[in-house]
């Protein structure tokens, strides 16, 4: 399944403005420092994820986004997954 | 402004013997707390960890009958205290509930209260043996992911399951004890949970349990008046459509609208001394 870097960041955009409050995260900044982003937001987030992917995430999957602190580094996970079951 | 609890004053003809109630109050807590496990609990621990179709909410229950036990001794056996906790209270389910937070007896109390019920519980405390194994078999969730992600995963993935069959989450915002009685600053989880979960957050306000068993002291403070009560002091329904933000300063106001109640309920009560 191929995801444009730009798609991802719109919809990750549009995510953080209706679900946790965060209006245009910097794509390099701290969540959790920046904007309180935990592990409650961490696994909304994954819920979106795979509504964007169209896929389930296995928990392996999963807990690799227990790492992950910015919006950049949610966009390397999802190309990633993408990649994966491509 | 709150402040902090204080030694109320000794009920008439107990003078000489407080020390020893203070003393074998603790104890026979103590006593309880351990051989009672181990006598009888652990047991149907083992029992449920075996045989329950849900293992979670059976050592849910199991938790809350060891600790409505354990607040039934205390009260039988320390002089001069009662509890007051409205039936409504108990009633609650499917519901976020939060409290302020003032003693260790907080989170036993609300356990006593609820039979079907989960919290979020410090990270580190999952990594302690046996302890640790204990809350996870009870389903609890801890605060942070960084050291246990699947359970964190797969405590927020079965909270939806968890409301729709009544279970009640209670959180204390303010994450850790407040020494003074003030309200500290909260934490967003519970406030983002059951706005996510779309269910209502019911305010508890907790009283006096830092006067049983006092920040400072390792015996039970026993032999004086001592009310604990637990009130309901507010609720947030989901349809209000609050965000989170808003939320976090209601239940706050709230808060300390009741801690200033308190301490004016104290100060014209001339029985509790210096409150």
């Amino acid at each position: 399944m191929a995801l444009s870097r730009e798609s991802i960041i719109h919809d990750l955009n549009r995510i953080f403005a209706e679900n946790f409050e965060i209006e245009d995260p910097d794509p390099d900044e701290n969540l959790s420092q920046a904007y309180e982003f935990d592990s409650i937001d961490a696994i909304e987030l994954l819920v979106e994820i795979e509504k964007i992917l169209g896929f389930k995430l296995t928990q392996e999957e999963k807990k690799q986004a227990v790492e992950i602190r910015t919006i950049n580094q949610i966009c390397d996970y999802m190309e990633g997954l993408a990649e994966d079951r491509a | 402004m709150a402040e902090g609890s204080s030694a109320g004053q000794v009920l008439p003809g107990y003078g000489a013997v407080k020390p020893a109630f203070d003393i074998g109050v603790t104890i026979a807590a103590w006593i309880y707390y351990t051989l009672g496990y181990l006598l009888f609990f652990a047991p149907l621990y083992v029992a449920a960890a075996l045989f329950a179709s849900d293992r979670q909410e059976a050592f849910q229950r199991l938790n809350h009958r060891f600790y409505r036990i354990f607040f039934r001794l205390l009260l039988k056996i320390t002089p001069g205290l009662s509890l007051e906790v409205p039936a409504d209270i108990r009633a609650i389910r499917s519901a976020v509930v939060v409290s302020n937070h003032i003693s260790y007896l907080d989170p036993v109390l609300l356990i006593s209260l609820f039979p079907k019920h989960s919290t979020i519980v410090k990270g580190a405390l999952f990594n302690i043996p046996f302890f640790g194994r204990m809350l996870k078999m009870s389903g609890y969730i801890p605060s942070s992911a960084e050291k246990n992600p699947d359970l964190v995963i797969r405590g927020m993935e079965n909270l939806p399951r968890f409301f729709g069959t009544g279970g009640t989450l209670f959180i204390f915002p303010e994450g850790t004890r407040s020494r003074s009685r003030e309200i500290r600053p909260f934490n967003k989880g519970a406030f983002k949970i059951a706005k996510r979960q779309n269910v209502p957050i019911q305010i508890l306000f907790i009283r006096n349990t830092d006067r049983l068993y006092r920040p400072d002291r390792f015996w039970f403070d026993t032999c004086v008046e001592n009310r604990i009560t637990v009130e309901r002091i507010g609720e947030l329904l989901p349809e209000t459509g609050a965000s989170v933000s808003e939320q976090m300063a209601r239940v706050r106001r709230q808060m300390e609208r009741a801690g200033g109640n308190n301490h004016q309920n104290h100060c014209s009560n001339n029985s509790y001394g210096v409150l």
